[in-house]
């Protein structure tokens, strides 16, 4: 009993800083007749920035943390292996969350008005296990935070600091339970703003957007554990930023959103915001990276998704698409999206399925890997919207 | 059937007799459970509150008098990898305003709760916790508890804490998952650690570091490595060992309670006996009747046990309901003696226990047959014949005098025994009081013979015929006055004892006052709290105060040391030498105490202190200080009667070096020759300022410590009332049944022509003797149980020697209580046969 209502509350607690963090859509009132969107003050507060027009970007300043905007999230993705190919995938994600917009003169050290929340999970192909796990934090007291210079992002013992400046090199460090990794990661290409000059639009509304910045391919080297093995690894990862105030779309029931690393060189992002009634918002978009690091933006109209088959989690009450068709037709891009894992849903509070795909081409051959990241499935009254 | 019958009639004809009966019964029960309700209660707020608090913690890291410092926190939560870790910060406040509402302010980071505690992290909405990290001040109340203060989400009140009185803001409500978890809410102000320590003042510091240790090697692998981070004022304790020690500390007090209330129950059962014996020799006749027609032995063993049995479960029942509602009153008593002398624990609902319940039925039907037993067994026991004569009986209670006097001394002897053995303990000494108690019982009889012998020429002498009539009457009827009288001497005895010993103790406090208070003035912050609880005074305050001319100063600090045995008081006092000299000290003497004292070389332990940890002076005593722990030779053991677990107590210059605390929270004033108390005074509040402080004269402190000794046994007084009150319905229902009983006797005088004025004359006569008699008897018993828990119980229960005082007056009390109770005895039965017509009574009662 006790231990369902910590499940419930940080639940809530989880749903709605997630909520307000990754993307918008509205999920049924709770039986309580509270929506996320009141937990953790989903409405946007006075006192907080907004983001309202493009903004420029200045480096290494914009690594750190915005703290007058409300939510922030350092997500780092990566798709790795051994020596042997065995393969590996890995998500390390930090979340600043702003309590209050402003903090009043205090004298403890533990005030803030800044909070952390960090998802760590990691893929195993070959031993067929996913493993996921999550905290919590005041940003105090050196319990959690962010800087900018030297650039480090951490909540207890999880953290990614900066090693180098240039390339803009960062070392990420994190450890629970059977699962930890120790990895160096280095930028192969230059930071990429995505949306218009770097400013994302979600909605019609103005304000209704964040600031979103990408480094697209960081080379990736270091150590896993997993149950209790070591393992010697190389890949690439995808460093996304992105902070805003978010305002809601009522509408929006969830969102899919992809991280490609192709073959030829080229990245792809893109993000599709779900409508309740199951079509594409207008607002979704995407951006796609050449060799060279130049980028394009794509809108909703030059790509094609279609969900191939469903996959029903073993761990509760929801059902995900169990790959994607993705089509750009204007880019030459048509692949399969395919799971490594069917199941890597995060078994965190707020359950959402992210995790290691390939890419595939016509006849299946392998074109690419990536991380795709999967919410607002769940068909019951679980967990997941509340 | 026809026994049945019998029993009913029996009934109906002395409905009077019935209800005594019962309420005897029910008297025993109610006091019974009525103390065990109350100190379940008690210990089970505490309990619950405890849990709660701790939730799943397994250890507890825990610092000196000023805590932890929170660095050793992140150390070990980020350092060390270890995350089933929690800080706490907490402290008991009061509720500005409503002066009986203590909480505990627990501070607490919700982002580490989870694994922890159940209720940190349950929060209507996601707001109240934005609220509570964000909004200084901002606290969650039960909703129970904010209700009866009058509190709303958004509400602004008041708490008293550490010389001020901010005011905080409710932000939420804490909703408990279970009515356990509710009961240990209710008496919780929880914040954030931010705010708690801003409220506190404790920046920088946490009072505790709550953990989750895996059993096992991993476990204690762990708890060997976190050791080795602890710097050395902190310690690592299993989360029990706190809880326990505190469970500890009462266990003395409610041990007490517990033997007082049996001691009601005793005397509840002996009225029962004393009941039983008079229904079953009233019947005599009958039952020699029903044997001769051929009922078998068996059978009206049975229907006697049966109505016994009936008896008790109608008493029992009565005092269940009774007991239930009783305990809400002492639970409130024990509280509040428990908030004075131990630690902080709110009750606010007494609920009906079914462990009470039982406990107290089981008690009140087993007790009534045990008392009904051996009379049942004696007149089924006895041949028909024999049971229908009336003199066979009284011959054979003449004869077993001598029995009962040898078994009497034995018991006696058996009851000396017991406390003699000190290893037996606080149990031991009980077994020995009751011993001597039912020895003594058992001279009773004895006793009444002879002193009814003794004021047989008196009376006669006073009130010729009728007065020697009287006197013969209790020798001749000795199988009835003699229990009687019995059951009365315990009753009253228990009254004396305990009045005695409670009167020696608060004479003791007093005169140990004047030794221990001889400042002129006292100085603490303006915190309604003991001084257990003081917080510190400003530094600058103390700054200024201490140097006023035309007078002495002292200063004093009183924390509380967490060691693995347990939490030790310490008392850190700066005192002039004249004051010193003026201590009373059990071994040692202020005198040679004085050097390495004041230099902070060596300690003083207070007298249960020295008891419960078997020290004398020159043994070492061992504390955890800054540096960690050290050992301090002991100097002297001195008088105290402020703390039943006893005090240790260091001057101030050793306080500062081993522990580094600069902190005062008391000042006392003495004024030099020269100045008065109320220029003194004046001086003191020109220099306080506006500074939120108590100052009180000697005598007020004095006074005020008296009325907190008062309040401490106002439940032993409630107890010593109720035994009373059981005592006299006993006594009465005794002599009315004996007189009751006598009717066909008294018509047969009422026919050799004595008046009715006569009669009653013979009757109250008859009563008074009795009456008499037993408060007699009464007073080297009560005596006797006044020393016993005076020189046994309490040294064995709290380790004080007490100087007994004997006050005439609970004497003269005792016996007035019990010839008050014989004379009312007495009018019933004398009215009821004046009313009567000889011929008619005469018939009547055949």
């Amino acid at each position: 009993m006790r231990r369902l209502v910590t499940v419930i509350v940080v639940v809530v607690l989880v749903a709605g800083a997630l909520w307000t963090l990754r993307h918008r859509f509205e999920p049924a009132p709770a039986a309580g007749g509270m929506s996320v969107s009141q937990a953790l003050g989903g409405v946007p507060q006075a006192g907080f920035a907004r983001a309202v027009v493009p903004r420029p970007f200045r480096f290494p300043a914009d690594h750190g943390p915005h703290p007058e905007y409300k939510t922030e999230w350092w997500y780092f993705t990566g798709t790795l292996a051994d020596k042997t190919g065995r393969r590996f995938g890995y998500q390390l994600t930090f979340f600043r969350m702003a309590l209050a917009p402003q903090e009043p003169p205090r004298t403890s050290r533990w005030a803030t008005n800044q909070a952390f929340m960090a998802h760590f999970a990691l893929t195993d192909v070959a031993g067929r296990h996913f493993y996921s796990a999550e905290r919590f934090s005041r940003a105090a007291l050196g319990l959690a935070g962010a800087e900018a210079v030297p650039f480090q992002v951490s909540l207890e013992d999880w953290s990614a600091r900066e090693t180098g400046v240039t390339p803009w090199s960062l070392r990420l460090r994190a450890a629970d339970g059977s699962g930890a990794l120790d990895l160096e990661l280095a930028s192969a290409k230059p930071v990429v703003l995505n949306g218009e000059r770097g400013l994302s639009r979600k909605g019609p509304e103005p304000g209704n957007a964040s600031y979103y910045y990408s480094i697209p391919r960081l080379d990736t080297r270091g150590t896993l554990s997993v149950g209790g093995e070591r393992y010697q690894v190389t890949g690439t990862s995808w460093l996304d930023r992105e902070w805003s105030t978010s305002a809601l779309s009522g509408d929006q029931a969830g969102w899919d959103w992809f991280a490609l690393h192709l073959d030829d060189g080229r990245d792809l992002m893109y993000y599709q915001l779900r409508k309740k009634d199951g079509s594409a918002d207008p607002f979704s978009a995407g951006t796609l990276v050449a060799a060279d690091g130049s980028a394009t933006r794509l809108s909703r109209d030059q790509v094609r998704l279609v969900p191939n088959g469903w996959w029903s989690s073993p761990h509760g009450a929801a059902r995900y698409p169990a790959g994607w068709r993705l089509r750009v037709p204007g880019e030459g891009i048509d692949v399969q999206v395919v799971p490594w894992l069917a199941d890597q849903e995060l078994l965190t509070s707020f359950r959402y399925w992210e995790g290691a795909v390939a890419v595939k081409g016509a006849g299946g051959v392998e074109r690419g890997s990536g991380y795709l990241e999967m919410t607002g499935y769940q068909t019951g009254g679980a967990a997941g919207g509340r | 059937m026809i026994l049945i019958r019998a029993g009913l009639r029996n009934l109906v004809r002395h409905p009077w007799q019935a209800v005594l009966t019962v309420l005897g019964v029910a008297l025993g029960v109610a006091v019974v459970t009525a103390v065990d309700l109350a100190n379940e209660t008690a210990q089970r707020a505490f309990k619950i509150a405890a849990e709660t608090v701790a939730g799943r913690a397994t250890h507890q890291i825990v610092g000196g008098p000023t805590g932890l410092p929170e660095e050793l926190y992140r150390q070990i939560r980020v350092g060390h990898h270890f995350r089933g870790c929690a800080p706490v910060v907490s402290a008991d406040v009061r509720v500005a305003g409503r002066s009986g509402t203590t909480l505990q302010l627990v501070g607490l980071d919700p982002f580490a709760e989870p694994p922890l505690r159940s209720f940190s992290s349950r929060f209507a909405n996601g707001d109240v916790l934005a609220t509570l990290l964000t909004r200084p001040g901002s606290v969650l109340l039960a909703s129970g508890t904010a209700g009866q203060l009058g509190l709303k989400i958004g509400d602004r009140f008041r708490i008293q804490l550490s010389g001020t009185t901010p005011e905080v803001l409710l932000a939420g409500l804490l909703e408990a998952p279970d009515p356990t978890t509710r009961l240990g809410l209710e008496s919780l102000l929880v914040t954030d650690v931010a705010s708690a320590q801003e409220l506190t003042g404790r920046l920088g510091r946490l009072s505790r570091i709550d953990l989750v240790i895996p059993e096992g090697a991993a476990g204690a692998r762990l708890l060997k490595e976190l050791r080795s981070l602890l710097p050395p004022e902190a310690t690592l304790l299993p989360a029990g060992a706190r809880a326990g020690s505190l469970e500890q500390m009462t266990r003395a007090f409610r041990l007490n309670l517990t033997a007082l209330s049996l001691l009601a129950l005793v005397v509840g059962m002996f009225l029962i006996y004393n009941t039983m014996v008079f229904s079953v020799i009233r019947r005599r006749r009958l039952i020699g009747l029903l044997r001769a027609l051929g009922v078998t032995r068996r059978e009206v063993l049975v229907q006697l046990l049966c109505e016994a049995l009936l008896v008790g479960l109608a008493g029992t029942l009565a005092g269940l309901a009774l007991g239930s509602l009783l305990g809400q009153e002492l639970t409130r008593l024990v509280t509040r003696t428990i908030n004075d002398l131990y630690f902080v624990v709110e009750v606010r609902s007494v609920p009906v226990m079914s462990q009470t319940l039982v406990k107290g039925a089981l008690l009140g039907v087993l007790a009534t047959l045990a008392a009904a037993l051996p009379p049942a067994l004696e007149a089924t026991g006895a041949p028909p014949r024999a049971v229908l004569g009336r003199s066979f009986l009284e011959a054979r209670s003449r004869r077993l005098m001598p029995y009962a006097l040898i078994s009497g001394t034995l018991v006696l002897l058996v009851g000396v025994l017991l406390l003699s053995v000190e290893a037996w303990g606080i149990a031991g000494s009980f077994a020995g009081l009751f011993a001597l108690i039912v020895g003594y019982a058992l001279l009773v009889p004895a006793g009444v013979v002879l002193l009814a012998r003794a004021l047989r020429p008196v009376l006669g002498g006073l009130f010729g015929m009728i007065g020697r009539m009287a006197a013969r009457g209790v020798l001749v009827s000795l199988s009835r006055t003699g229990v009687a009288a019995a059951a009365l001497v315990v009753a009253v005895s228990a009254t004396i004892g305990v009045g005695i010993m409670v009167g020696s103790f608060r004479l003791t406090v007093t005169s140990w006052l004047e030794s221990w208070l001889r400042a002129d003035l006292y100085l603490t912050s303006a915190v309604e709290a003991d001084a257990r609880r003081r917080p510190p005074l400003p530094p600058a305050l103390v700054e200024r105060l201490s140097r006023i001319p035309g007078a002495l100063t002292s200063v004093t600090r009183r924390v509380t040391l967490t060691t693995p045995q347990g939490p030790v008081e310490l008392f850190a006092a700066q005192v002039p030498k004249s004051t010193f000299v003026s201590y009373r000290f059990k071994e040692g003497s202020p005198q040679a105490a004085w050097d390495s004292f004041s230099r902070g070389d060596a300690l003083l332990i207070s007298e249960p202190y020295a008891y419960r940890h078997r020290l004398h002076r020159g043994d070492r005593v061992t504390l955890p200080t800054r540096t960690g722990p050290l050992s301090f030779p002991v100097a002297g053991v001195f008088y105290d009667y402020g703390s039943d677990q006893g005090i240790v107590m260091m001057s101030r210059p050793g306080y500062l070096r081993f522990w580094e605390d600069p902190g005062v929270d008391g000042m006392g004033f003495y004024a030099t020759p020269g100045t008065t108390r109320e220029r003194l005074a004046q001086e003191i509040r020109t220099r306080v300022g506006n500074e939120r402080v108590r100052l009180v004269s000697n005598a007020e402190l004095r006074q005020s410590t008296v009325a907190i000794f008062d309040r401490t046994f106002a439940i032993t007084g409630v107890l010593r009332i109720l035994t009373m009150i059981v005592a006299f319905v006993g006594i009465l229902s005794a002599l009315m049944a004996m007189q009751v009983e006598r009717a066909r006797e008294l018509a047969v005088l009422r026919a050799l022509g004595l008046t009715p004025g006569q009669v009653w004359g013979v009757v109250t006569g008859e009563t008074l003797l009795i009456g008499l008699a037993a408060g007699l008897l009464s007073l080297p018993l009560g005596i006797l149980q006044a020393l016993v828990l005076i020189f046994v119980v309490n040294l064995r229960s709290f380790g004080w020697t007490m100087d007994p005082y004997l006050d005439p007056k609970l004497l003269v009390q005792a016996v007035l209580l019990s010839l008050g109770a014989a004379l009312l005895a007495g009018i019933y039965p004398s009215l009821k046969i004046a009313r009567l017509s000889p011929a008619l009574a005469l018939k009547e009662e055949e």
